[in-house]
């Protein structure tokens, strides 16, 4: 092997030939720009929130709590660490206007000290120092909103509004809010006040849901890992929860992250629908190079020496592809760099990020690889006598065991490679082997279509219709464009389609099944003595329908079995942050206990708990094992006694930890009641409830599963742009497959304008065979969409599925047009051309 | 096509240049003819991306000859086309690309010329010109021409004739010294 020569003859023998690899080079730089533009504008996230992190954190750092205050020791701890310090209070409510006039929303409160913010500015409308702003007027306290929660309510600077029981007047606007990102994801517009001035509001009762966070200023090169671990060690087990400047969102960070990833997958499927376009391409490039090959071969060269002038020649070009994307990925984004700042709720900083366009070039390199090897091998197969043969001398249909061994493994590598960079290993192994899974089924897809159309060609039914018969054989012949077709545009078609029937089969869910089986209203935070007055009340409201409530208090689990709980059961979301626990003697209504048995209604024993089934599996529970739940600053650690099925679906009531009533006696708690009422009903009982008990917050479920639903929107929307890409790069493979026929067309026109078929005849034809064909895609593609869609409604979402038509028909639809285009815009030669010139060259 | 080892055999032997090509696979049957034959086409096969001079040099750095381009100068200039050189296949009429056809085959020295109707696309004149050309080669060179030609006229200038009709061998003739 010589690769100086090998190369030499691939240079010379490129002369020319660039313009044979357009469609190659449009297929790659599609697919790697896409995942670098990706790639690039998750880099600027990250580096935006990574720049932003203290202002965003409010501080160097964080020490949170869930429920209370710090302890006086804790308090004594953060102080001497600090160079300044600030303590807040942040807790979501119920907001009403005070003027006799019907309004209300619930908001997401931030109750602050003089020394907030520690990191930034908080920028008024109108402008005014924070203090005066706080100091409020006509005696009463200040609060600060967002500018939606003026909407909501419809009044306006200086309207007074209630917190629970206390007045105040609305004295500006927030333009903006330093901190505004660090709280995750809340329910209502944001307002913000003194923790002094939330003193008489009720709202900070024992019992109620709040957080209390103390903001840190430290002095500079201090080893925030070592303080971490101080912090963490001098309080253990005390559900202190700390956050640094390092990673100061980390949801919002962990959302970005898998969003990127996410969407670089669906990229993904794109470099994979590009991958066919690039195996058509050098396929079909191989195919006009058979004679040189076969002279190559004739003057001495090994078949070695053929795959290695060729994949140098395809490596050249996939670099060139793989440059352009790159160029084009990054630039995009650096073009609309000022427009993206502004739109993006976060921060972002654009700019030159070499590690994901590295990220982009190997998918890309790899891509072209994965997809040229076979056709190189058929190149090296190429014997030297196709010089004395017609250019479709059969060759040996599957290639030699090492190529097939090499094809394999790159496939292999590039799911390795996805799973490793993606960080969603699993996500990334179930992506590739559900492109690998689509692609086998369009390719079964596309070789039955052959078969049929060549059935059908020789059938009694295209007798007498020669336009038919030439059509349907054409499609089912041999040099038939049914596979590279039906292969790239189906891919983008199909998870088009999947995303459509979920998106469509979600909102049903949401429009029409849940307000059957839902509450309409959580209430939160009900004080043990509102209680039976709160029934009597909601009973009255909604007509005797159904009312559940239960005692809630929120507890993190820190420990399995007196180890920490992530080194048993890792990054579960049961132990990210806190969550829900009641107690209960007797198992709530509809409860199953799938192993187990519930605790005696006055078991007086060690603490027992009773686990959901599906969670506890998931966490590798069994009986007998014992969780440690922090729950208002104190460790009960309870024995797992029973698993019980838990259907988070149906809104109502649901805890992941049930314990039994005397293990958590005397922790002051509040209660959660879910009241299901009619629709009209909704709006008088919210009114009554939340004007009579002032701290109890509503959240109504409809509100609720709308923003959810507006969140799946959103990603329906992101998904969509990754797929649109896809169809792109698919539409090029089109046009590619298309140009590639042309020659073939024009002949077979040639011969029948020779037979006498008239022009508008030998289009009506072409057309008819590309609608055929692009059709054939789009079904297949909506039978593969709504297999994927079922498993996902089925499976994931325990829900049904029902296959919405209008969209189905609308991708068909959409396919035949798709393809149509690509075939009719290479019709012009095939009709043009004269019968002489085409025959007399073929002679 | 069998004596190139173009096609394989698919029962008997082919024993060319006292080597049986059918124990040969796909390349030491190419390196065979790298080494050993010079094949001439009807339809010429040039590469149509190379120039003149790259074309003849081929054969010649498949060899692993260093002098590949000097030896192909030589050549082009030896069959009429130096100033042709660095022409590609298109811009040279059908006899020229023959003579580049031709020095392509001779550069590598040769035992063996095969030519298969080399004058079949070439008309009278030019065609004449060729085969002087290519018996001159294989005088010069002291090499062994094969020529398969459907002209009598042709088959009569070389030293034996073998007739081949429907896939029999008829005859074979002598010429006279």
């Amino acid at each position: 092997m010589r690769p100086g020569l090998a190369w030499r003859l691939a240079r010379r023998d490129l002369r020319g030939a660039i313009g044979s690899f357009r469609v190659f080079l449009l297929c790659l730089t599609l697919g790697v720009a896409a995942i670098a533009a990706v790639g690039t504008v998750r880099t600027a996230i990250s580096e935006g929130l990574s720049r932003e992190a203290s202002r965003i954190l409010g501080g160097d750092a964080e020490i949170r709590f869930t429920y209370r205050f710090a302890t006086d020791a804790e308090r004594a701890f953060i102080e001497a660490q600090s160079v300044r310090l600030s303590e807040i209070v942040d807790f979501r409510s119920m907001i009403r206007r005070d003027d006799g006039t019907e309004g209300r929303s619930l908001v997401q409160v931030k109750g602050v000290d003089d020394a907030y913010p520690l990191v930034g500015a908080v920028t008024l409308d109108p402008p005014m120092p924070l203090a005066d702003a706080f100091a409020g007027s006509d005696g009463l306290p200040g609060l600060l909103a967002a500018p939606e929660l003026f909407d909501r309510l419809g009044v306006d600077v200086g309207a007074q509004v209630a917190l629970g029981t206390q007045s105040f007047v609305l004295m500006a606007r927030i333009a903006e809010e330093p901190d505004s990102m660090g709280g995750g994801f809340g329910f209502g517009p944001r307002v913000i006040t003194t923790r002094a001035n939330l003193a008489d509001s009720g709202l900070l009762a024992p019992g109620t849901l709040f957080d209390s966070a103390y903001r840190m200023v430290l002095p500079p090169q201090t080893d925030l890992d070592a303080l971490r671990d101080t912090a963490e060690s001098r309080f253990p087990d005390t559900g202190l929860r700390w956050t640094d400047r390092r990673n100061g969102t980390p949801g919002l960070s962990r959302f970005v992250d898998r969003m990127g990833a996410f969407l670089v997958l669906v990229g993904l499927a794109g470099l994979a629908v590009g991958g066919i376009g690039v195996a058509a391409a050098v396929r079909t490039y191989l195919d006009t190079r058979i004679e040189t090959i076969a002279t190559l071969k004739t003057l001495g060269a090994t078949g070695s020496m053929i795959f290695l002038i060729y994949g140098m020649q395809i490596g050249l070009l996939a670099v060139i592809g793989v440059g352009l994307g790159l160029i084009l990925g990054y630039g995009l984004p650096a073009l609309l760099a000022p427009f993206l700042a502004d739109r993006l709720p976060v921060p972002a900083l654009f700019g030159l990020y070499p590690v994901p366009l590295a990220e982009a070039a190997l998918y890309g390199l790899l891509a072209a690889a994965l997809f040229s090897v076979w056709p190189l091998a058929r190149a090296r197969d190429t014997r030297a006598a196709a010089l004395f043969r017609d250019l479709v001398a059969p060759g040996r249909v599957w290639p030699r065991w090492p190529v097939l061994a090499t094809v394999a493994a790159l496939a292999v590598g590039f799911v390795a490679v996805a799973a490793l960079l993606s960080g969603l290993p699993r996500l990334a192994f179930w992506t590739g082997l559900g492109i690998a899974l689509v692609l086998l089924i369009l390719l079964v897809a596309a070789l039955g279509l052959r078969r049929l159309a060549a059935r059908l060609a020789r059938g009694r039914a295209a007798r007498g219709a020669p336009l038919w018969r030439q059509g349907l054989a054409a499609l089912g012949g041999a040099g038939s464009e049914a596979v590279p077709v039906i292969l790239s545009l189906g891919l983008g078609l199909t998870v088009l389609s999947t995303i459509v029937q979920i998106d469509r089969n979600f909102r049903q869910i949401i429009d029409g099944q849940l307000p059957e089986i839902a509450p309409a209203f959580f209430f939160l935070d009900i004080q043990p003595d509102q209680m039976p007055e709160f029934l009597d009340r909601a009973t009255a409201l909604n007509g005797g329908d159904r009312i559940e409530t239960a005692p809630m208090l929120r507890g993190v689990i820190t420990r399995i079995n007196d180890r920490p709980a992530a080194e048993v059961a890792g990054e579960h979301w049961v132990l990210r942050g806190d969550r829900g626990i009641t107690y209960a003697a007797t198992p709530p209504t509809g409860t199953e206990i799938t192993a187990g048995a519930w605790w005696d209604a006055d078991h007086d024993g060690p603490p027992q708990m009773s686990f959901a089934a599906e969670e506890a599996e998931e966490l590798g529970l069994s009986l007998g094992d014992r969780i440690t739940v922090n729950v208002l600053g104190r460790d009960l650690t309870a024995e797992v006694t029973s698993f019980r099925t838990v259907d988070f679906g149906d809104m109502g009531i649901n805890f992941v930890m049930i314990v039994d009533p005397k293990a958590l006696a005397g922790a002051p708690h509040t209660a959660i009641a879910t009241v299901y009422a009619d629709a009209e009903a909704e709006a008088p009982l919210l009114r009554d409830l939340t004007g009579r008990f002032p701290n109890v917050t509503g959240i109504g479920v409809r509100a609720a599963m709308d923003r959810v639903g507006d969140a799946l929107a959103a990603l329906a929307a992101g998904t969509s742009w990754g797929a649109s890409v896809t169809l792109l790069t698919g539409f090029v493979v089109l046009i590619g497959a298309a140009a590639a026929g042309e020659r073939r067309r024009t002949y077979e026109a040639a011969i029948l304008k020779t037979l006498g078929a008239q022009r508008r005849q030998i289009l009506a034809g072409l057309a008819l065979r590309s609608a055929l064909l692009g059709a054939a895609a789009g079904l297949v593609a909506v039978l593969a969409g709504s297999i994927a869609a079922w498993a996902v409604m089925t499976f994931v979402m325990d829900g049904d599925f029902v296959p919405a038509l209008g969209p189905a028909g609308l991708v068909i639809l959409g396919g035949a047009l798709a393809n149509l285009a690509a075939g009719l815009g290479f019709a012009w030669r095939p009709l043009s051309a004269r019968p002489a010139r085409i025959l007399r060259a073929r002679d | 096509m069998l004596m190139a080892g173009l096609e394989q055999a698919t029962t008997g032997s082919v024993h060319c240049l006292g080597a049986d090509m059918t124990a040969l696979d796909e390349d030491a049957l190419a390196r065979f003819r790298r080494d050993r034959m010079g094949v001439v086409f009807q339809s010429f096969h040039l590469i149509p991306t190379m120039t003149a001079l790259e074309n003849v040099a081929v054969p010649l750095e498949l060899a692993g000859r260093d002098d590949a381009f000097e030896r192909a100068a030589e050549e082009l200039e030896r069959v009429g086309l130096a100033a042709r050189r660095d022409h590609y296949p298109a811009q040279l009429s059908g006899g020229e690309q023959q003579r580049v056809a031709l020095a392509r085959a001779a550069a590598p020295r040769p035992a063996l010329f095969l030519a298969d109707e080399p004058t079949g696309n070439l008309d009278g004149s030019t065609g004449a010109a060729i085969m002087d050309l290519l018996f001159s080669l294989r005088d010069a060179h002291g090499a062994t021409l094969v020529l398969v030609t459907h002209a009598p006229e042709l088959a009569a200038r070389c030293d034996r004739t073998l007739s081949l009709t429907d896939g029999q061998l008829q005859r074979t003739a002598e010429a006279a010294e």
